[in-house]
């Protein structure tokens, strides 16, 4: 501790209030003064004892220890116990001093007239800032009390200096006080803020490292590979499953850029093309492809990153390992041709035997094998049927199924499907009937192989499901920019809970039903699917125990570019 | 001397069956059930009709199509394209006098060699 600090400590009085603390430490400054003067008096005193009288030196040292004495039991209260005290007391006591130091001439109107200015300034400084007014007062009864004692006239000039003196210093006190005070409370409120300012940045500090923490823990976690790209396309972030995905060492695929992931050796020239594309021209919206990363296959998508002002701030790619599934398409696809050939040819011979036995072309043939002949062939043809079925609806879930636009009449398209159907309608005692809108045009654009199918699927379905009555086939235009094909049935109708599940594949209402009616409950799937394709759509309306009326609606085109078949 | 129909069939069912299907229309009939055996038969014979299937062996089917459309001495021969494949079937569309699509039908056929008999 240096000295300076020591001496600072040994004036310095802790106090509640500032101000008193403020009084105090000064009171304490004049009394070290003081009582190093005393210790200064008390030492020359003794130094030059020899050059003095006697009695002369035993004063000044009696007086000036008593003075130390003094100072410090003034020292001590003030420390201790109160500052106000020790003030009054050591006013008091220079009043006291001053009072008796010189002759009462001197005193009441000669040179000892101004020290008592020393203790009005020192009232406001020691004390309350009005207390000068106190000891200005104390200071003129003194010399009006002296001045009468001694038959003297009182210095009136200095009387009223005296309160002057007393008015100045407390101005200046208390305006010293009210800065002061204003300090504190501008001290106070800065402290207060930059504490607040403080508690703010360390609350959004730890907000934000948790914020930043969870999203780095779900980056972490999630098993697709993901890597985002900062502005400049070099990586900011790469999480742990595409390390693992793509078998590139972190190190390296932690500052990789664009171009070094588009030119790695696990693409071919094809996948570098599509990779770098996918990166670079990655808009607001995902977009999406597939390429192949050595001997895996890969799903990519990418989007650009924008921050909450919707500035581009990256790019962010996420890579799936799509191999299994890759396989998986690649395995169906196999079953599909599979069963394609392998099921179909030895169908097409069950049919051309049973047709040949039938037509007598081994020999003639009794009514029975003619009729054992003919279910032969019908449980064939639904097997032919179940077959395509699956063929299409696979074909157009791969999105395999193309619709080919050319003119056809709608007149021949519902005169043909009756005559298919008619026959079938005819077996289960139903009645078969048509109506074809006036308004509908002689010559439409579509496919007719698929209205065709859509026509068929949707009677089949109407006589499976109908055990009396009959089904009606209406073609007619419902406004201006579309028509339809409408099928009604007197069957068993539909519960209301299954509707909207009726056109999913797999599906048929009440397992018991399609029991008795056979089928695979694809035929409407596709219905919907080639509607859908055409841009137009199925609605069913259904009421239990009076029928069915599916009605698909398809926009209408009568003159559009026809496209030509060809290779 | 009765007309020549050439059946290119590898499924030995199928062929049988449009075998009989030309002969109840008239037809004399040779069978390949490969591409090198149709091959041969193409440049000794001059058949009327051909029922050509595209899936062969040896010799596969578009490669058959392409020698008898090149064959002057066959400028004549009708190729009926018996597919199961629809694309493919899309594309002989225009190329072959005609396309069925599998399966065929017994009748179907018989009734299509009787038309082509008296034509």
């Amino acid at each position: 501790m240096t000295l300076q600090q020591r001496l600072r400590q040994f004036i310095t009085v802790s106090s509640a209030d500032p101000d008193d603390a403020r009084r105090r430490q000064l009171l304490n400054i004049f009394l070290v003064l003081l009582g190093l003067i005393a210790a200064i008096a008390i030492i020359a005193d003794l130094a030059l004892w020899k050059a003095q009288e006697p009695q002369e030196a035993l004063v000044i040292l009696v007086g000036s220890l008593i003075t130390l004495i003094g100072l410090s039991g003034l020292y001590w209260l003030n420390m201790r116990k109160s500052g106000t005290l020790a003030a009054s007391l050591f006013i008091f006591f220079l009043l006291l001093i001053f009072s008796f130091s010189d002759s009462p001439k001197e005193i009441v109107d000669g040179r000892s007239l101004w020290v008592f200015v020393v203790p009005i300034i020192l009232a406001s400084g020691l004390l309350k800032s009005w207390s000068s007014f106190i000891v200005a007062a104390f200071s003129s009864g003194i010399i009006v009390v002296m001045a009468l004692e001694n038959n003297l006239f009182p210095n009136l000039v200095a009387l009223f200096l005296y309160f002057a003196m007393a008015f100045i210093s407390w101005i200046i006190a208390s305006n010293l006080e009210r800065a002061l005070a204003e300090v504190r409370l501008v001290n106070a409120n800065l402290d207060r803020l930059v504490q607040e300012r403080t508690q703010a940045l360390v609350s959004a500090l730890g907000r934000e490292r948790a914020e930043a923490g969870r999203s780095r823990a779900i980056l972490e976690s999630i098993a697709d590979g993901v890597i985002v790209f900062d502005l400049r396309n070099k990586a900011t972030h790469v999480n742990p499953a595409l390390v693992r995905l793509l078998e590139i060492p972190e190190e390296k695929l932690s500052a990789i850029t664009v171009d070094e992931l588009s030119r790695a050796p696990a693409l071919d020239a094809k996948n570098r093309g599509i990779l770098a594309g996918l990166l670079a021209a990655s808009g607001k919206q995902i977009s999406s492809y597939r390429i192949q990363w050595g001997k895996k296959t890969l799903s990519v998508s990418a989007a650009q990153v924008t921050d909450i002002n919707g500035e581009r701030i990256g790019t962010v790619a996420v890579f799936r390992d799509y191999t299994r599934e890759a396989e998986v398409e690649r395995m169906k696809n196999t079953f599909l041709a599979i069963v394609s050939h392998e099921l179909r040819t030895p169908l097409n011979a069950i049919l051309g035997y049973a047709e040949m036995l039938k037509e007598a072309i081994y020999g003639p043939v009794n009514e029975k094998q003619v009729r054992a002949s003919d279910r032969i062939l019908s449980n064939v043809r639904r097997l032919l049927d179940i077959v395509n079925d699956l063929l299409d609806q696979a074909q157009i879930e791969a999105g395999k199924m193309t619709i080919q636009m050319q003119p056809f009449q709608p007149a021949a398209l519902l005169e043909n499907v009756i005559e298919i159907m008619n026959k079938t309608a005819a077996d289960k005692g139903l009645t078969l009937t048509s109506e074809l809108d006036p308004e509908l045009p002689q010559t439409l654009t579509g496919d007719p192989a698929r209205l065709q199918q859509i026509l068929i699927n949707l009677t089949n379905n109407a006589i499976k499901f109908t055990d009396r009555g009959s089904v009606h086939i209406r073609l007619f235009r419902p406004n201006k920019k579309q028509w339809s094909i409408e099928v009604t049935d007197t069957g068993v109708g539909i519960p209301e809970d299954e509707l909207p599940h009726i056109f999913e594949a797999f599906r048929q209402a009440d397992s018991t039903l399609t029991r008795r009616h056979g089928g695979f409950g694809l035929g409407l799937t596709i219905v919907q699917q080639l509607a859908n394709l055409m841009g137009g759509g199925v609605t069913v309306k259904s009421k239990i125990g009076v029928g069915s009326v599916f009605t698909v609606t398809l926009p209408l085109v009568v003159n559009a570019q026809t496209k030509r078949r060809k290779t | 001397m009765s007309e020549l129909g050439l059946v290119v069939e590898d499924d030995l069912d199928l062929a049988i069956i449009f075998s009989e299907a030309l002969q109840a229309a008239g037809f004399e009939v040779e069978t390949a059930r490969d591409g090198q055996k149709a091959r041969d038969l193409l440049t000794t014979t001059i058949p009327k009709v051909v029922i050509l299937d595209l899936h062969l062996p040896l010799v596969d089917g578009p490669s058959l199509f392409e020698q008898i459309r090149s064959d002057p001495r066959l400028k004549e021969t009708i190729v009926v394209v018996a597919t199961a494949d629809a694309r493919l079937a899309e594309a002989y569309q225009d190329q072959a006098d005609v396309v069925l699509i599998k399966p065929i039908s017994f009748t179907q056929l018989r009734d299509l060699s009787q038309r082509l008999h008296k034509e």
